[in-house]
């Protein structure tokens, strides 16, 4: 019995020890959780961007000692992009966390209630739910720099020349994931097509036919649009493009949303997709702050990538931009509150506050990497715009000037559907006890 | 009415009318359904000699394609050729498929002999676990494209212009129809007129009675594994010439249950025959009932329901032994 009793002090103590470890830890480092997908059907996507992402923050502790002098606590848990994984990581995350990264649109629905009561602020760049814009409705989350929405937009002006009326009589083909994600741009689509008189068909692609898409493509032979847009993720993608060079399809008519132009899904058909479209929030380029992540984090052997031509690809360059929003939201935070030591609610108040420059940009060594971000209190997005990429045979190319979405077209389906929500999961707690200011 | 055209006349209407296109379609059909049969032989092989129902043939696949694909990677700088590198990884990539299938009779079959038939699939739920883990700790996550010319693919295509239209064919995939073919008459004749294809078939008839004529269990579970892993590599060379090589390719193994459903668990000629009537019949009813009717991807539930319905008449499967047990 006194053995067991030694056991259990001895238990109790340890249990101490990693409680205070912990403690010490949390008080120490900012604790950034990101939910990351670097294995699964989606890891083509997911891998490039988390090596993006990580190198960034590992760059600030590296050269700065983290964000205003405290250490970032960049933590990883895998998900591999299925839902239900996904608010396990939460859940086994959130303790110290002064964020969420959920990275999928399914797992970003299913936390976002949780948010409300953990009081931990969402970020889902450039995915996760349009309406979440409204800060009004969902103060907790945010996706900037552009939605979905956005996207669809943008990438319909585009196709029109800046003149939607010129869509009148066309038929585009949404060829779609079938998954929340995928579905994503089906209402402000068809509100388009109702405005301007085209006609929209979508398409859906499951899941385990991502790698064999030739149905889908058939019924494009047959539907003969004049545009394929592609809302494809992971292995869809690579499937998708293979498929388009193989039935023929005019490459210059299809476009892909920015998580439908990794460099590694292009490479696979190469040179016969030339043409091919992705409207991105990043460009392509050698910038300065490239150099700084090879000076403090790849060249030490610190990074995860292959090799360093892996630096120039897309979908890497925009992990780096993810991240550095994130770390502008804490600075933001810091400066304001004057703590270094920052907490969950007032990296929100970071968010919602978030004024990334031109001039800021270019301080970053990031001037042309990505449009200026600003959000506000009823504007967790920023809607910064974006800009269309286009396949060289080689390597994505920037192909137009900064693309913007028409927010007064927008904005009030952003309202309509958050208020919908809000009902719907009433009772949703809106913007509570937090003052916008 | 509108509905009852739409279900009984107007999909024959547009067969008839676009007779190019329904020849495309069924080209279509006729390659996916060789490569499920593909994928479903691996299944039925080593049910066939062990009861097992392998869930490791998906991982598998994706195992052997990135073996590939990697050690070639791993070999063109030292040799300096990409065909030269292709042909020493090839059977490199065998050898790995050959230790695989050694370390699973050894390290995980061996200890569970006797044991329920429920242990020995869950051990393949484990295989597969591991397979997945070491793969990516290997080989990263990221997609690779697959070797396709340096393994002298041919990557054209052939353009028919039947009734005024046109019908094109990759050649990739006419490659995969020839390689599948060739691979199921070998596969074939190795089992039938082979002393281990003859014992893998006593095995599947009689494990006891096959035993006790001196037929080596160990010996014919480390063949049937790697003549296992010796068609989820073709599987992974085709299907990763179509659409890159990642650990999405694990998701198309189960497009083979429905055609172990309907062809039986138990047969060559029903993988064979089941694979490729389920691509034929999946890829029309998609184009020509599915896609207008129900907004399409009905390929993700057609196999299975047709499954099923076939299983209400012969629950064996179309050519699966009919198993009586006295009690």
């Amino acid at each position: 019995m006194k053995h067991f009793t030694n056991l259990g002090k001895a238990v109790a103590a340890g249990a101490l020890a990693v409680a205070m470890s912990t403690a010490a830890m949390a008080a120490d480092g900012l604790n950034f959780p990101n939910l990351t997908y670097r294995t699964g059907p989606f890891a083509g996507t997911g891998t490039p961007i988390m090596n993006g992402q990580r190198d960034y923050m590992l760059m600030l502790n590296e050269r700065d000692g983290g964000i205003g002098g405290v250490p970032i606590d960049y933590i990883e848990c895998e998900t591999g992009y299925n839902t239900n994984k996904g608010v396990e990581c939460y859940e086994k995350t959130k303790g110290e966390a002064l964020v969420t990264q959920p990275w999928s649109t399914g797992i970003t629905l299913q936390v976002m209630p949780r948010t409300n009561v953990d009081r931990i602020p969402i970020l889902a760049p450039g995915y996760g739910f349009s309406p979440m814009s409204d800060g009004d409705t969902f103060a907790w989350a945010f996706n900037p720099p552009v939605s979905y929405w956005d996207g669809a937009y943008m990438i319909l002006d585009y196709i029109a020349g800046g003149d939607m009326s010129s869509l009148k009589g066309k038929k585009i083909v949404l060829l779609h994931l079938d998954h929340p994600f995928g579905k994503e741009p089906i209402p402000l689509l068809e509100k388009l097509a109702e405005m301007h008189d085209f006609k929209l068909v979508p398409i859906p692609v499951g899941l385990k036919e991502m790698q064999n898409q030739s149905a889908q493509w058939l019924q494009i032979r047959r539907e003969r649009p004049d545009n394929v847009v592609m809302w494809g993720w992971g292995a869809m993608n690579a499937g998708a493009i293979t498929e388009a060079v193989k039935t023929r399809y005019p490459m210059e008519n299809f476009i892909g949303i920015w998580w439908s132009g990794s460099d590694a899904d292009l490479q696979n058909v190469g040179a016969k997709a030339k043409g091919y479209k992705s409207v991105s929030f990043n460009a392509p380029g050698n910038f300065p702050v490239l150099e700084d992540i090879r000076k403090h984090v790849v060249s030490k052997g610190n990074s995860e990538i292959k090799s360093e031509a892996d630096m120039d690809t897309i979908f890497y360059q925009r992990g780096i931009i993810i991240s550095m929003i994130l770390a502008e939201a804490a600075k933001t935070a810091q400066d304001n509150f004057g703590e270094k030591n920052i907490n969950a609610e007032q990296l929100r108040w970071g968010l919602e506050n978030l004024d990334i420059t031109a001039a800021r940009l270019e301080e970053l060594g990031m001037k042309g990497m990505t449009p200026p971000l600003k959000m506000a209190c009823d504007n967790h997005t920023g809607h910064s715009g974006a800009w269309m990429l286009e396949w060289n045979g080689e390597e994505f190319v920037q192909a137009s000037d900064l693309l913007t979405p028409n927010r007064e077209l927008i904005k009030p389906l952003e309202l309509e559907k958050a208020a919908d929500y809000a009902k719907n999961n009433a009772p949703w707690p809106g913007r509570g006890d937090l003052a916008c200011n | 009415m509108e509905t009852l055209y739409n279900v009984l006349i107007d999909p024959f209407v547009q067969m008839y009318g676009m007779p190019d296109f329904f020849l495309q379609v069924l080209w279509e059909g006729l390659v996916s359904g060789v490569l499920y049969a593909l994928i479903a032989l691996g299944f039925v092989l080593i049910f066939k000699s062990s009861r097992i129902f392998n869930f490791a043939q998906g991982i598998m696949v994706v195992f052997a394609a990135l073996s590939l694909v990697g050690l070639h990677t791993f070999l063109v700088p030292f040799v300096g050729n990409e065909f030269v590198a292709a042909a020493i990884a090839m059977p490199l990539t065998l050898g790995i498929m050959y230790a695989l299938a050694m370390s699973v009779e050894r390290v995980v079959l061996r200890p569970l002999v006797g044991q329920p038939d429920i242990i020995l699939f869950m051990a393949t739920i484990g295989i597969t676990m591991f397979l997945i883990g070491f793969g990516e700790f290997v080989f990263g996550g990221e997609n690779k494209v697959m070797i396709t010319e340096a393994l002298g693919i041919p990557t054209g295509a052939i353009e028919f212009e039947p009734f005024g239209g046109f019908l094109l064919l990759e050649e990739k995939d006419v490659f995969a129809v020839v390689m599948a073919i060739v691979l199921v008459i070998s596969l074939l004749v190795f089992l039938n007129k082979s002393a281990m294809g003859r014992a893998i078939r006593a095995l599947g008839d009689d494990h006891t009675a096959a035993l006790s004529v001196g037929i080596s269990l160990s010996t014919i579970w480390v063949l049937v594994w790697f003549i296992a892993g010796v068609i989820a590599l073709a599987t992974g060379v085709v299907w990763g010439a179509r659409a890159g090589v990642s650990f999405a390719l694990e998701v198309i193994a189960y497009k083979a249950l429905p055609v172990l459903m309907l062809g039986g668990l138990e047969s060559v000629s029903g993988a064979i025959i089941g694979g490729i009537a389920i691509g034929l019949l999946e890829k029309v009813f998609e184009i020509y009932w599915g896609q207008p009717l129900f907004g399409g991807n009905t390929e993700t539930w057609f196999a299975f329901i047709f499954a099923l319905i076939v299983l209400l008449f012969r629950p064996q499967g179309l050519f699966g032994e009919k198993i009586i047990e006295r009690v």
